[in-house]
This record gives C-alpha cells, structure tokens and sequence, in this order.
C-alpha cells in the first residue's frame, strides 16, 4: 500500500513539470526567434548559404516554423527579396537554407535577415512573428585581389535558352569598359558607381568549350567563359534484351549531345530487386540477370545532368527479349551438280534451349529457297535441286524456338555446284551461197543460255554428213566463243551436227540439212507493216510433213553487214511476231520463211519485207531537165533508190511554179505549200514511174518545179525549186540557119587566112619596081640614053653641107636616086646644102626628095614633118635614116637605143627626116616643140616601108621586122 | 608516354613551384662539383642552334593554332588578350658571355616548360578533341625538354655549371577558363617573341 502511495506521488510529480510545460508552451506565445545566423557564399553555384538556430526550444520538443527571409543588396534597405520557408524545427538544431542568386554574389555585397514563427497546428492562434535578427553582410569583395578589372561568374553552367547575368567590378570608375559576348558588344546596366551587369537572354549553345565574355579597359582584357549545355533530351527508344539468359543489354537513344565536357548520367534502376547501375556508356547498359530465376524486370532508365534530370521506365520478359547471337561455321558439305549439304553451329542459350534456324539459298540476288530447321548445337541441311555450275549463297540466322522476338545477325556463305553436260543442243542456223555452182555454208549458232550449259563451254563440234556418201565424215571443232563457222561442200546432199562441250561433255546435237542445188529463190515478195510489238507474220504451209519453220533476218539496215538473227517455230506454227531490239523506225527488213522438212531440209516459203514504222522520205531524187522545148520539157530522177528508202515511196509529187495566177495543167491540182506560196501539184501513183513530161508550157516563159516522194508517213522534205526556162518557139529555126552561116564564115575566113599571099598577089600586088620593069629591058635595048626612069622633080639642092669631111667619105649620099647611069658623071655627092633666096620657100630650109618608089599612103599624110634646119642642129632624130648603112647598122644595133643617143660622129649629114612624125616618133611622148607644117620640100621616102615602121620602135621585133624590110640588097642598088 | 609526361611533368613543377617559385637562387658556385651522367657531344652548340631554330620555326604556327582553338574573341584581339606581357618572364641579354647567356637560355627553357606543361594540361580538359593542339604543345615540349638538357651538359662540361636555379610562371590549375586561355595565349604569345631571340643570339 505504502508502495502503491510512492507511486502515485512519484506520477503526480512527474506529471507536475508536464502540466507546467504545456501551461507555458500550448497556451502563451514562446518568443522564439532565429540566432546565430550566418551568411556564406558559395561562387561556384552563387549561393547565399544561411545557417541558424532557434533556441528557447525543449528536449524533444519538435515544432513546425515558419522563417520569412530577407535579402538586401548592396544597401541593407534594398531589399531584393523576401520568401518563406517553412520546417520542422528541433532542439539545437542548426537549420541551413540556401538561396541562388542571378547576379553573381562577388559584384554585390549581399544582406540577410530572417524572421519566425510558429506554424504548428498544436498551438493556438493567433500566432505571432519573432522579431527581425540582425543583418547580416555577405561580401565577397574582399576576397578578390587588387586588379583593376574583375569579372564574373567565372566558369558557369548555363542552359540553352536560359538568361544569365555577368558582371564586371572596376577598380578605376574613370576607366570606359566595354563588354563583349564573342566579339559582339554588349550593353548593360549600372548596378553600383563600379559594377555593372550584362544580362544576357535565351543563350543559345555555340561550341562545347564554351562561350567567351570579356570586357576591355585600359588595361589587360578580363572575361569569363560560360559553359552552355544543351537541353538534355528524354532517352527514346529504349528496351532490353539478352542474347544468352545470363546477361541483359538495355540499349536507347540519347537524343542530341548536351554539347559539354561533362556528359549527363545514366543510370538503370530495377524496382523489382531494387538494384541499379551506372551505365558506362551514354546509350547502353549491361545488366546482370541473377540467378533466382527472376523473370520480370520493371527498369527505369534516368538521364541526368546539372540542370535536369530524365527518366523512363520499360517492363520487361527475360523470356521474351531473347536475342541469340549469330550462328556461326557455315560451311557447304558435300558439292555436286545438283546438291549441297549445309552445316552450321550456334552458341548455346541459357540450358542448351532450343534455336530455331533459317537456311536461305539466294541465286543471283534472289532468295530461292528457304527452310526453317530447329536445333539445339549444330545444324545440317541438304539443299537439293540445285543447277550445275552456279554460284549460290546460303545464309543462315537463328531465333529462340521458345518465344519468337527477333532473328540473329545472318551469317553467310558462297559455293559453286559442280559442271554437268549441257543439257540442250545449240540454236543453229545456216546461210548458203552457191559459188560456181558449190554450196559454201555459213553456220550460226547462239550461244546456249547459262541454265542450259552448265559449265563453260570449250569449244563446237561440227560434224558434217555426206548423205550421199555413207562413210563420209568430217568433224571441225571450233573454239569458244566463236558462233560461226564456214562450210565448202560439194554438190551433194549434207546432214551437219553441231554440239557445244563442256568439260563434262557434249550436248545434244542440233542438225541442219544442205541440199547440193539451190532451192527456189523464185518466191514472191511480200510486204507486211511493223506494230510497237515488232513485225507480225503469217504463211501458208506447204507440206503437212513440216518440223517447223524457220524465219531468218537481218538486224540492221541494209547498207550495212547482215547480222543473220533467226527464229525457230514449232511445226503447227503458222504465224509469228518477229521482234528485235536492234529494230529501228524507217529501216526496211526483209524476213524469208523456212519451212524445215522431216530431213532437217530448209525451204524458202515466203519473203516479207517491212518496216517497224514508216517515216516520210529523208531526201529528195536528184531530178534532171532535159529534152526542153517550147512547150514541153522532161524531169527525170532514175537514180533515185526507192528500196533503201525511210518508208515505201508509194510515188512522187511533182509541183510546178509558173506565173501568178496562171491556172494549172491538166492532171496538176493547186496546192499551198507551207511559205504559204500557191502552186500546181501533181502526184505520180507509181513508184517506178521516175521520168515525168511537163506538156503545155508556154514558150519563153520560167517555170520552177520540184520533186518529191511521198510515204504512207508523208512526203520528202521541202527542197529549194528549180527554174527551167521555155525557149522561144522560133529559136529552133535560127539556130538551125545562123550556126550554119558561123561556119561557113569561120571556114572563108581561115581560108583567106591561109592563102593570104595568094589573094594579095591575086587582088593588090606589089606596085612593081621599074628597075625590074621588062620596060627597063626595052629601053635598054632601044639604046636611048635620054630616056631615064625617075626624074628628079623640082626640088633640086642648093647645097650640101659635109659637116665631118673624114668621116664624110663614109656617107654615101642616097637621096637621090639616080640611075646608074646617071650618076655616073656626077661629082661627088659630098657637098653643103646652103639655103639660097631663090629656093628658099619656107621658114627654113628644106629638103625634098622624090622616089617613085615611095609609099603613097605614106604621102598621102598631108605632112612629111618639115624642120627648120640650122647650122647648130645638133643631131637630126632621124638623121642616121638618111643613110642605109647608117640605118641598117641602127637598126642592127638593137633599136633599143633611142635616137638621141646615137653617137654625134656618125650623123654627119644635116638633113631633116621625113619620118619624124608624130604618126612615126614615140606617140606616148610627143616632142616638145613639135614641127609647124611647112609647104615646103617634099621628101618621099624610097623606100615600101609600112607606115607603122616608118619610125623604129622601141622593141626588139619591131627591129628585126625593120632589118628585114630595109634589106640593102632588096633595095639599094 | 606522352600521357606519363603530361602527367608528372606538371606535378613534378608544381612540387617545384612550392619550394622555391619566384624566388631565383644563384648559380652553382665555380668551384661546385659538375657531372653529367652521359657525355656530352661535341657538336653540342650546334645541337642547341638547331633546337632553337626548330622551335623558332614552328613557334608562330602554334601560336595561330592555339588562339585559333579557344575561339572568339581570341583571333581578333591578339593584342589585347595575347600580347606578350608576361611579367615575371626570366631576361635575356644577347650581348652577355656565353655562359650567362646559356644560363639565362636555361631559366628561359625551364619556364617556358613549366608554362607548357600547364597549357597542355589545361587545354586537353579545355579543348578535348583539339588534338592537333595538343600533339603540337606536346611536340614542343619535348624539343623544350632536349634543349634544356643540351644547355644543361653545355653549362656543365665547359662552364663547370652544374646547377641554375630557375623560376616558373604561375600555375594556372586553380583558375578560372577564361584566364587559363589568356595566360596561355599570352605566354605562347611571348615564347614566339623570345625564341627568335634566342635562335638569332646563338
């Protein structure tokens, strides 16, 4: 009892200090209030750190607070902020909170207060704030040094996109800072008499080693660099699967590089086991699969970085993600022709759980077999119905046979089956020529097709069958690729086998006969229209006994070497489309039907010939006019080549021009050519009519024509037209009588020509000479004296002046001609011609001389050149002419020389000459003084000289024709 | 290898640095034992000729190349951010004796290595995949490394020199990156100049 009594009391006075507390706690305001608040910075994330206590609070006394915070810059009274936070406050607790600011702490002295109160549902309202504490300064000025110029934040980490503040600190406020982001000058604001704040908005990303800002002063340029992180993206596709049951491979996309040093984090984390790993690469992680058998996997993936943190989740079947590794050892096994066994091996998964495989075969690109096989270690299959010779490719790729999610990587081999026979005959085909009578075969064969040669062909053998002579063989073997060989037989009957070889063997032989004679060439030709899908062609057969036909061609135009294509058709074949792709528009084929007998003998049924397309004629004939009257002429182009033609020339158009508005001729129709000029046309139907005869025309008149084919695809292109001119409808008549009488004139003028000699003699002969004269005979024999020939007319001289008496002896003086007989009693003719009043007549003196033998014509001039002659005359033009020798040695001396240059010694005689004439002298150079005619003297000169030769010319002919005529022995006797 | 020198070379300096950095200590006395492990050769003057030449030769081209790399405003304000005002740069007077100006040579060499080492370091975090930068500081740094020693067994084998004490430019790991490119920039900025010095005075 006594005990139960202590107890109660020992309760009552615990309860005692309880009772007290709640009286003082529940029921009054407690003044508690912050303390021992401090203030630090933290420059690398520019944090205000706050660290305090709130005293006054109890053992185990835990209260719910409210601290409203206020922060001031670089004046306590600024205040720049004010926020709340709120925390469950125990005793002696020292509370920390944090606060980020935008300008970078070191350019601002920063203030701090804070305030409480209680915000716990236990005590009553109203409730009632502490009193503010005391500021409390944080400056991280002071901890920089003594340059001039600071700036900040030094080495951030910004977000693309973002706004971020910098700020520089002047030590010398006269210095004019300025600021630049990458060498782009930045404007910002004045925060304090030295500090100034750049804000810069949505930065955006520019390299990874970061964003240059600098400010320059006076002195060292100073500047930050500002790390700018790309958004950090939600990794995308992400899943996991294992390849062996013992290890998963979680794999996604990271998106877009952040683009700084420092990459984001990837972390995998399973609920189910509450495990996770840091991954070691950015898009995947490996996860160990334990041992307990756990199936289910629930992963999340996280992303994070400085700024952000991302994440996604996936739920995942071990079972079902199983992606085995790529087989491997895939090898061919026992190659023949037509087979091939394949082996391969796999890596066991999990307790050697069961793989399903897929064996392809692909020939040429294409898969053309395919078999699923199920396995455990190894794999083996007969791939079969393969063809000889041929390259193929297995591949091989294997799936869990439990659950199906995704095939292996493929791995993949390349074989080549075995060489067999070929297994088809070759196409053969034959052309026979017929030299002197033998038949010389060309044989064709195509080359066999690759499913068909299985291997590579080696050579051709030709056998050839004398069928007329049983024993008789003859083999050739022709090399590959040779597809042609030339044959000369005889006039016999020939079965010749071709077969292609291989290194296995021979094909089967393809046969051809050859009949000894030429066969029926006599077959007429057809014509037969080409469609878009080449030339249809039917024929009639003409046995019921046919193996087939045969229809042969050539793939080119016909001005070029035949490239001999062939088809072969099946006996009941009766029609056929012929199509090549070496056919071409406008070029003319010629096929010829075989129709190929039970004896393998080719006979020629039918010729067609046709084009693919026809097109209008490329050119025009060359035509040619002739047989041109009056009213007709004729246009011819016979060398036109109608078969080598773009189309079938179905005949020609020939226009005619004549005057406007004439109507056209019968037959000629008016038409508009395209210079939209009018004239007459008319169309010739016939395509071998090459000759057309223009009728009707009118004589004189111009007509211009044109020729031109035309095709069932048009006409030949529009030429230039050529001009004919009718003549005139008596021309004929005059040609016939004028051209005649051209002749007959032409022949009597040559012939006057040749016989000009005879004619002068005939119709003017000589004036005779009388010293030759048969009278001269009858005088003489008269013998009378008196009676003399030439009379010396009244011009007798006066005197004679020897100007060079030595010399003088030389002159025979000849002006007179006196007969011999005369001259006999004579003095010597060396005497002074002196000018006497009685005969002197004229202003000077003259000289006159008179030959009967003178040229009339040249007397008849009128004038005989009349010169004053004086004493100091120096040298007559003419003066050496009064001498013959003087005049035959000038003219030996080349007359060449002028007359003034004739030696002075040598004209001893002044005399004037009768030839100084202007008809006789230099006509281009007439004299300067020319002579006033004078009626004095007249001199005729003795001599036949012709007028042009009176006076030597300057030329070399003139002078030997001048030597001729002045011959001494002719004239001077 | 290159990987060990990028590594203890700077830590090896900056152990240095702490004992004895920026304070210059006179040369080996005279009278001081000088021995040199292997021999030096005799064309040694003409080894450091060569040296210096070399580094002349491709100093302007790895100047370009590192303000090339740190982007703007580097290339186009050389003089504001890359001029050659390195303060505490060891002198160098061209008209000295042969040992003083071998000696100088060496405290030239040794600070420009020490600041290499520090660049390289620098840049490989700075500039990663920069590595055509970072084989040409790593290049110079080793013909820096063999000039040294060639001056080295010069001073000793003729001038009976056996140590020089040499001070360092300063370190640059605790500052901030845009100082790590100037101070960088600045000191190749300088190297250029004062290793056509240096190849025309020897």
């Amino acid at each position: 009892m006594a005990l139960f009594a202590v107890l109660q009391t020992a309760f009552l006075l615990a309860l005692l200090p309880l009772r007290t507390y709640q009286s003082e706690v529940l029921s009054e305001p407690l003044p508690l209030t912050p303390e021992s608040l401090s203030v630090s910075i933290n420059s690398a994330k520019q944090c205000l750190h706050l660290q305090w206590t709130v005293h006054n609070l109890d053992y185990h006394q835990e209260l719910k607070m409210v601290f409203e915070i206020q922060i001031s810059r670089f004046k306590a009274s600024d205040v720049i902020w004010t926020g709340n936070y709120s925390t469950t406050v125990t005793q002696n607790q020292v509370l920390h909170w944090s606060w980020e600011s935008e300008l970078p702490l070191e350019c601002a002295i920063h203030f701090v207060r804070m305030r409480t109160m209680v915000d716990d549902a236990r005590i009553p309202v109203p409730r009632f704030w502490s009193n503010w504490s005391s500021w409390k300064k944080a400056d991280a000025q002071n901890s920089l040094g003594d340059h001039p110029l600071y700036v900040f934040p030094k080495d951030k980490l910004v977000e693309e996109g973002s706004d971020v503040t910098i700020c520089y600190i002047s030590r010398n406020h006269q210095d004019n800072i300025s600021c630049y982001l990458e060498d782009v000058l930045t404007f910002g604001k004045q925060l304090d008499q030295s500090v100034w704040a750049f804000e810069l908005k949505n930065i955006s990303f520019l390299r990874k080693t970061g964003t240059n800002f600098y400010c320059q002063g006076q002195g060292v340029p100073e500047g930050v660099v500002l790390f700018v992180s790309k958004v950090l993206e939600e990794p995308k596709n992400f899943s996991c699967e294992t390849r062996d049951l013992k290890t998963l491979t979680c794999t996604w996309d990271p998106g877009d590089d952040t683009g700084l040093i420092q990459l984001p984090s990837y972390t995998l984390f399973e609920s189910f086991s509450r495990k996770k790993t840091l991954c070691k690469h950015r898009n995947r992680c490996d996860w160990q699969v334990t041992q307990d058998s756990q199936e289910m996997y629930n992963f999340t993936l996280v992303a994070e970085n400085y700024f952000r943190k991302r994440s996604v989740s996936i739920l995942f079947n071990l079972i079902h993600g199983v992606h085995p590794v790529a087989p491997y050892n895939l090898f061919p096994k026992n190659v023949s022709a037509t087979n091939a066994t394949m082996t391969w091996k796999v890596h066991s998964i999990g307790n050697n759980s069961a793989l399903l495989c897929q064996l392809q075969l692909l020939g040429e690109g294409k898969v053309i077999q395919q078999h699923n096989i199920s396995i455990r270690v190894n794999g083996e299959y007969l791939l079969s119905e393969l063809e000889p010779d041929t390259e193929y490719m297995a591949r091989v790729r294997c799936a869990y046979a439990d659950h199906f999610w995704k095939w292996s990587e493929l791995i993949s081999q390349n074989f080549t089956t075995a060489e067999a026979a070929p297994s088809e005959a070759p196409d053969v085909w034959r052309d026979v020529m017929f030299v002197s009578g033998h038949p010389t075969v060309t044989l064709f064969w195509k080359p066999l097709s690759k499913v068909h040669t299985h291997g590579k062909i080696l050579f051709y053998n030709v056998v050839v069958e004398n069928l007329d002579e049983a024993s008789s063989l003859e083999v050739l073997s022709v090399p590959a690729p040779a597809n042609s060989t030339k044959v000369t037989l005889n006039q016999s009957s020939y079965q010749i086998h071709v077969t292609a070889h291989n290194s296995v063997g021979p094909s089967p032989a393809s046969t051809v006969a050859i009949s000894g004679h030429p066969g029926n060439e006599n077959v007429e030709e057809g014509r037969i229209n080409g469609t878009e899908d080449g030339f249809p062609m039917s024929w009639k057969p003409q046995s019921r006994n046919a193996t087939g036909y045969v229809v042969e061609w050539c793939d080119g135009p016909q001005n070029l070497p035949c490239v001999l294509q062939w088809k072969n058709l099946g006996p009941t074949t009766t029609g056929t489309v012929i199509s090549s792709g070496a056919f071409r528009p406008g070029v003319r084929y010629n096929f010829r039907i075989y129709e190929i007998s039970t004896k393998r003998m080719a006979h020629l049924l039918e010729k067609k010939t046709g084009y693919l397309e026809e097109l209008a004629p490329s050119y025009n004939p060359q035509v040619v006019p002739n047989n041109l009257t009056s009213h007709s002429f004729t246009l011819s182009w016979k060398d036109y080549p109608t078969e080598s033609q773009t189309g079938f020339i179905q005949g020609y158009y020939v226009y005619l021009k004549s005057k406007a508005g004439e109507k056209c001729h019968r037959g000629f129709e008016k038409t508009v050519l395209p210079d939209n000029s009018v004239c007459c046309k008319y169309t010739i139907d016939n395509p071998d009519q090459k000759t057309f005869v223009m009728k009707d025309l009118q004589p004189e008149s111009v007509y211009e024509f044109f020729v031109t084919p035309y095709t069932s695809a048009g006409e030949g292109p529009m030429d230039d037209f050529r001009k004919v001119t009718t003549p005139d409808e008596y021309s004929h008549i005059l040609i016939h009588i004028i051209l005649p009488m051209i002749f007959c004139v032409l022949v009597i003028m040559i012939a006057c020509y040749l016989k000009s000699q005879w004619l002068k003699d005939k119709c003017y002969p000589d004036i005779p000479d009388p010293y030759k004269s048969s009278v001269l005979s009858l005088i003489k024999s008269k013998e009378n004296p008196h009676i003399t020939i030439m009379n010396v007319n009244d011009c007798v001289p006066d005197a004679i002046e020897v100007v060079n008496k030595p010399e003088g002896s030389k002159i025979q003086f000849t002006g007179t001609r006196k007969s011999p007989t005369e001259t006999k009693g004579t003095k010597p003719a060396y005497l002074d011609l002196l000018p006497t009043e009685k005969n002197y007549s004229g202003p000077g003196p003259c000289i006159c001389f008179e030959n009967f033998t003178y040229n009339q014509a040249a007397s008849d001039l009128g004038y005989c050149g009349h010169f004053p002659v004086t004493s100091q005359a120096p040298h007559c033009p003419l003066g050496p002419l009064t001498s013959p020798e003087n005049l035959l040695k000038t003219l030996e001396q080349n007359y060449m020389n002028s007359l003034g240059e004739i030696p002075a010694g040598e004209a001893n005689l002044n005399y004037v000459s009768q030839l100084a004439s202007p008809v006789s002298g230099d006509k281009e150079s007439p004299p300067t003084n020319p002579p006033e005619p004078a009626l004095c003297s007249e001199y005729k000169m003795q001599m036949a000289i012709p007028l042009g030769l009176a006076s030597p010319p300057p030329s070399e002919n003139s002078s030997l024709s001048s030597t001729t005529l002045l011959d001494p022995g002719e004239h001077y006797h | 290898m290159k990987v060990l020198a990028a590594g203890v070379v700077p830590l090896l300096l900056v152990l240095h640095w702490k004992q004895g950095a920026g304070n210059p200590l006179p040369i080996t006395p005279v009278n001081a034992t000088c021995a040199t492990r292997h021999p030096c050769p005799s064309n040694l003057m003409n080894q450091i000729r060569n040296q210096l030449g070399q580094l002349n030769s491709s100093a302007n081209s790895l100047f370009i190349l590192y303000y090339t790399a740190q982007g703007e405003p580097f290339p186009n304000n050389l003089d504001k951010l890359c001029g050659p005002n390195v303060t505490d740069f060891p002198p160098f007077h061209a008209n000295g004796t042969e040992k003083a100006r071998l000696v100088e040579l060496y405290r030239i060499i040794a600070y420009l290595g020490a600041s290499l080492g520090n660049i390289t370091r620098d840049q490989k975090v700075l500039n990663p995949y920069a590595h055509g930068l970072h084989s040409r500081l790593s290049a110079t740094a080793d013909v820096l490394r063999g000039l040294l020693s060639n001056v080295l067994c010069r001073l000793c084998s003729k001038h009976h020199v056996g140590h020089v004490d040499v001070t360092y430019g300063p370190d640059t790991s605790g500052k901030d990156v845009f100082q790590k490119k100037k101070l960088g920039c600045q000191l190749l900025g300088k190297y250029k100049q004062v290793i056509a010095v240096l190849a025309q005075a020897f």
